[in-house]
């Protein structure tokens, strides 16, 4: 059995995944164990067929792994997300045409049968810190891909979740764009205090994001690394072109195992 | 040229231009059909007879005008129109919905949707008149059964396109199956509801006239045979003859008003709002 401390938010035992495909059976993951500390971002890097997405929809009780042992602040998935421990965003941010942004804020709170009249506040307080007071009354479409994300994540955030899991959400993104919006996301994470598990095949965001970076090697899907970020936070636009950063990025290449 | 440009592709300069060609060949085969046939107004009169007799206060039977007889009888047939294409849109929306819900239900019932769309009008109405003993209620029912397989087939694709990312969404909410439909898959498939609506509206109306013809009893079919077999003026049958292609398109953009209104983001344009 793990050693279970209380710090950590999401423990994952020798998680395997074995899916069946035409009558082949086919190891997505296999032997998966890390701990995941409270207010810890954590970034799943790999190549596609590494696993990482499915380890995250793992989390988030869309997939059950078929071996090992999972817990979401100490409980099933499946607890956890009944009590709406944790909030997603998608690489697509899924938001809902016919509500304006204020709206589309609302729609977990809807769900979650909460006071209407705490509406008001808690999904101000989602658009300030997205910092998209302006555009409460604007629907999706008039926004830029940016804006549309930073309202995906206010809406994951809007239930009040202990973590945060992010499905390659800038991968659709301009260079610009995303690295506006890493540094806004780490701005959120400071002041919110979330566990943040971050999925991305890019390597510089994870090394920018994170604290720790669990490097995922395909075929079969296996954490073959975790690489421990030591640069200081805040971080800042500066830090990219450091040789620290740089020398990060080389650790982090150099762990991929048979790519 | 960028003014030339601008004016062609203007929307209603397309249809103004649509409208006069149609106009045109109209006119055309007008003419000629006037040189070789001795009745040419039952083949194909001018434009300006048929305007003519619609200004026209000459009696053409039970001292009515032309114009009268097509008016009281839409509406007859409207009415039936538009009560079958309600009792369609509502079944049509509700077996979606069901079919949604249920897989085994769709593989169960769509291959007998499929076939009742097939049978032809023509035949389906004398079975529908023996199932309802009554003209009246089975020419609804058939403006109904029209109208309910575009309905229902194409809100059926509204829910399938929904994305697995807000059916996600609604799983992490552990939100319940009554509000992952109220909120997510009922308004997904609107424009798709919509869609159904677009198609079916002119159907309701044409199969309404079209069963009209079968019995006596009023209506723009019973108008519109009469007239051809010269029971009363011809130009009757080619005022009915517009009337319906113009109510048929107004029903189509009537229905498009509706969606807009209905929702209102579609107004919005992709505006770039900058970040």
């Amino acid at each position: 059995m793990h050693n279970k401390d209380n710090n950590t938010e999401i423990m994952l035992n020798q998680i395997g995944m074995v899916y069946n495909s035409n009558g082949k059976d086919v190891t997505a993951l296999t032997n998966v164990t890390l701990d995941i500390q409270k207010g810890e971002f954590i970034s799943l890097l790999g190549p596609s067929g590494c696993g990482k997405t499915t380890l995250l929809r793992i989390i988030a009780d869309l997939l059950k792994p078929t071996s090992g042992e999972i817990t979401v602040g100490g409980e099933s998935p499946k607890e956890a997300r009944l009590k709406r421990r944790y909030g997603i965003v998608f690489q697509s941010p899924v938001l809902y045409d016919w509500r304006t942004v204020r709206k589309n804020i609302q729609l977990p709170l809807e769900i979650m049968k909460v006071k209407k009249s705490e509406y008001d506040e808690r999904v101000e307080s989602m658009l300030d810190l997205v910092g998209l007071s302006k555009f409460g009354d604007h629907y999706p479409k008039e926004l830029s891909g940016g804006m549309q994300q930073r309202v995906g994540i206010a809406r994951a955030l809007a239930i009040r979740p202990e973590i945060l899991l992010m499905d390659e959400p800038f991968s659709a993104l301009d260079e610009f764009t995303r690295e506006k919006l890493h540094d806004d996301l780490l701005k959120i994470w400071s002041k919110t205090n979330k566990t943040v598990v971050f999925v991305t095949h890019n390597i510089s965001e994870a090394v920018y994001l994170s604290d720790r970076v669990c490097v995922l090697s395909p075929h079969p899907g296996r954490l073959s690394a975790v690489v421990d970020i030591n640069l200081p936070r805040p971080r800042s636009k500066e830090m990219r072109s450091s040789v620290e950063f740089n020398q990060l990025v080389t650790t982090v290449r150099n762990s991929f195992e048979g790519v | 040229m960028k003014v030339v440009k601008k004016i062609f592709s203007s929307k209603s300069i397309v249809t103004l231009a649509w409208i006069i060609g149609i106009m045109l060949i109209w006119e055309i085969a007008a003419l000629y059909i006037e040189q070789i046939k001795r009745t040419p107004e039952n083949v194909l009169p001018h434009i300006s007879q048929i305007i003519e007799s619609i200004f026209s206060d000459k009696m053409v039977s039970n001292n009515q005008t032309a114009l009268q007889i097509v008016l009281v009888n839409a509406k007859d047939t409207l009415l039936r129109a538009g009560t079958g294409f309600i009792i369609g849109m509502a079944c049509g929306f509700i077996l979606a919905l069901i079919m949604e819900l249920s897989g085994i239900v769709e593989k169960m019932i769509f291959p007998y949707l499929m076939a009742l769309q097939m049978i032809p009008i023509l035949g389906m109405a004398p079975i529908v008149l023996a199932i309802t003993h009554d003209i009246s209620t089975s020419r609804i029912v058939i403006a109904a059964i029209l109208t309910f397989y575009p309905v229902a087939t194409n809100t059926l694709a509204g829910f399938k396109a929904v994305e697995r990312e807000k059916r996600e969404l609604m799983y992490s909410y552990s939100a319940s199956r009554f509000d992952i439909y109220i909120k997510t898959l009922i308004p997904s498939c609107i424009p798709y509801f919509f869609t159904g609506l677009k198609i079916s509206a002119p159907m309701a109306i044409t199969a309404s006239i079209l069963v009209d013809t079968l019995q006596g009893d009023g209506g723009l079919g019973c108008m519109l045979s009469q007239s051809l077999k010269h029971a009363m003026s011809i130009y009757v049958f080619w005022q009915i003859v517009i009337f319906s292609a113009v109510v048929g398109i107004l029903s189509f953009y009537l229905m498009g008003i509706i969606e807009k209104i209905v929702s209102p983001h579609y107004h919005k344009k992709k505006a770039k709002a900058g970040e």
